[in-house]
């Protein structure tokens, strides 16, 4: 990403900065529209990735640089640790959010 | 690198600073340890002077002072030894996997990896709860809360899911803070990465004066924005604001009321559902139509008004719900956001300090690549909290 530029004219940040704005209008509009849950959460997901990853490629440098994959991988391992923890083993335990014991809600240590 | 100093050399930085940079790294700043403690004492005291946002035992506030200001000194630290940097000196990594990264940006990378902990435990933990817990919604839209008895009148509350998205999508007013303020995130990762690129350009590719001022504005910018998103949040959580009658729009005079006089707070255990739902539960609910797909949810629901007599009918169209799980995953989640904005400014205030004094170069301008990395990072988080704990 030395020359930031996309297709050879186009400045790379400004692309991406008018692109998540543009995502970002939609997305509110989305809820504004009043579509049923599923569909909202399907568009809300569907805007989130690419945002996310617009932001972490390109203002982040994770693309195109030449330290860009071992420090995807580095930024990656935790949240790949945490969420095959809670796919494999939260949401294998039907009562895990309320069978909660007492002493692991809030309001118990009176904090 | 203490190993560049040459034996004759007897000017050592000082572990206080400022550096002597061209002498090597210094090894030696005292401001990493001086912070922690700072930190440290403020944590720990400030719990113990809070309990469920009320204030408890006064007598430990001299020592959260105490704690701000050994932060504060650490700080001032770290800023007398970074403002004399002037990039002769990025040592590179030599072991695997990051052999010939600079070691800097692999620990900024690192932390942003724990960062990622952080957060990746917020959101399961919201996932987790929000699917795993009945939404106050549909425990309402069941009914079941009539038959047993949790109502205002009995004063037993139901355990459900109520997301701030409840009130916050309620209407776009209510939303507007919340997406101004992604507007405004994503404007300063823009406005930071115009920074570096300013900052970056070459030696005699551009007028020095025009650097400093173009550096100085892009980070200023950043900073105004992050101070905004910090007012917005404030007024979306604690102030609410006030919408004027706007003719032209149909617009009627009205109150946003802020999320916390709606009473969606931390121990909201006896929360009165929000307003679409107390006098409606009869009028809209109980209809005809409700009444033949649940003929015994209704004829339980008269018998209980039976035996309760006229003057509980108001109070048992009421559902009470405890939501403090909703709340405080909502809460512990954006305002651990918040704090990063905040620190995020505290960082922006001495950079954009060290922007107007025209100390950023080619040379040391990874400063704010790194600072950047972190800020994006904020940014990033916020582009998932916004959707899900916002809008949906």
């Amino acid at each position: 990403m030395s020359d930031h530029l996309l297709l050879g004219k186009y400045d790379l940040y400004w692309a991406n900065f008018f692109g998540l704005m543009f995502l970002t209008a939609i997305e509110v509009a989305a809820v504004g529209s009043e579509f049923n849950d599923r569909t909202t959460l399907f568009i809300l997901v569907t805007i989130a990735i690419p945002k996310f990853i617009m932001i972490a490629a390109i203002f982040m440098h994770l693309w195109g640089d030449k330290d860009s994959k071992i420090l995807t991988l580095t930024a990656l391992f935790p949240a790949f640790f945490i969420i095959v923890m809670v796919l494999f083993i939260g949401l294998t335990h039907p009562e895990a959010t309320t069978g909660l014991p007492e002493w692991c809600r809030p309001g118990y240590y009176n904090l | 690198m203490s190993g560049d100093y040459h034996d004759d050399d007897h000017a050592h930085p000082s572990a206080f600073g400022p550096h002597d940079w061209d002498h090597g790294a210094p090894h030696n700043s005292w401001s990493p340890i001086i912070m922690a403690v700072g930190i440290g004492i403020f944590l720990y005291t400030f719990a113990s002077v809070y309990s469920w946002g009320e204030r408890v035992d006064s007598s430990a506030i001299p020592l959260v002072f105490l704690g701000l200001l050994i932060i504060f000194t650490g700080l001032i630290i770290w800023w007398r030894q970074d403002y004399t940097f002037d990039g002769s000196y990025e040592p590179k990594s030599t072991g695997a996997p990051f052999r010939n990264i600079e070691i800097r940006k692999v620990a900024m990378w690192v932390f942003l990896m724990s960062e990622m902990m952080v957060f990746t435990s917020l959101f399961s933990t919201y996932m987790r709860y929000r699917f795993g817990i009945a939404s106050c919604e549909n425990v309402w839209a069941s009914g079941s809360w009539i038959v047993n008895s949790q109502t205002v009148s009995t004063g037993e509350a139901v355990n459900c899911f109520e997301p701030a998205s409840t009130l916050i999508a309620s209407s776009m007013w209510h939303i507007a803070p919340g997406a101004i303020n992604t507007f405004a995130l994503i404007i300063s990762s823009f406005t930071i990465v115009q920074a570096l690129r300013w900052a970056k350009k070459p030696f005699g590719s551009v007028d020095e004066e025009i650097r400093r001022k173009r550096v100085y504005r892009y980070l200023g910018s950043t900073w105004i924005l992050a101070i905004i998103f910090l007012i917005l949040k404030m007024t979306e959580w604690f102030i609410g604001f006030y919408v004027p009658e706007i003719g032209f729009l149909n617009i009627e005079e009205h109150d946003i009321v802020s999320l916390v006089d709606e009473g969606y707070t931390i121990h909201a255990n006896h929360y009165h559902p929000h307003h679409g739902w107390e006098d409606t539960a009869i009028a809209d609910y109980w209809t005809q139509a409700k009444i033949a797909e649940n003929g015994d949810l209704y004829s339980a629901y008269l018998a209980n008004m039976e035996s309760l007599g006229p003057s509980y009918v108001t109070t048992d169209a009421v559902m009470l719900a405890d939501i403090r799980v909703s709340t405080s995953t909502f809460y512990v989640t954006t305002g651990t956001h918040g704090a990063h904005v905040f620190i995020g400014i505290i960082g922006l205030t001495y950079m954009t300090w060290k922007a107007w004094m025209g100390k950023y170069t080619p040379q040391n301008a990874v400063s704010i690549e790194y600072f950047g990395l972190y800020w994006h990072f904020v940014d990033l988080v916020w582009v998932l909290v916004f959707p899900f704990f916002y809008l949906y």
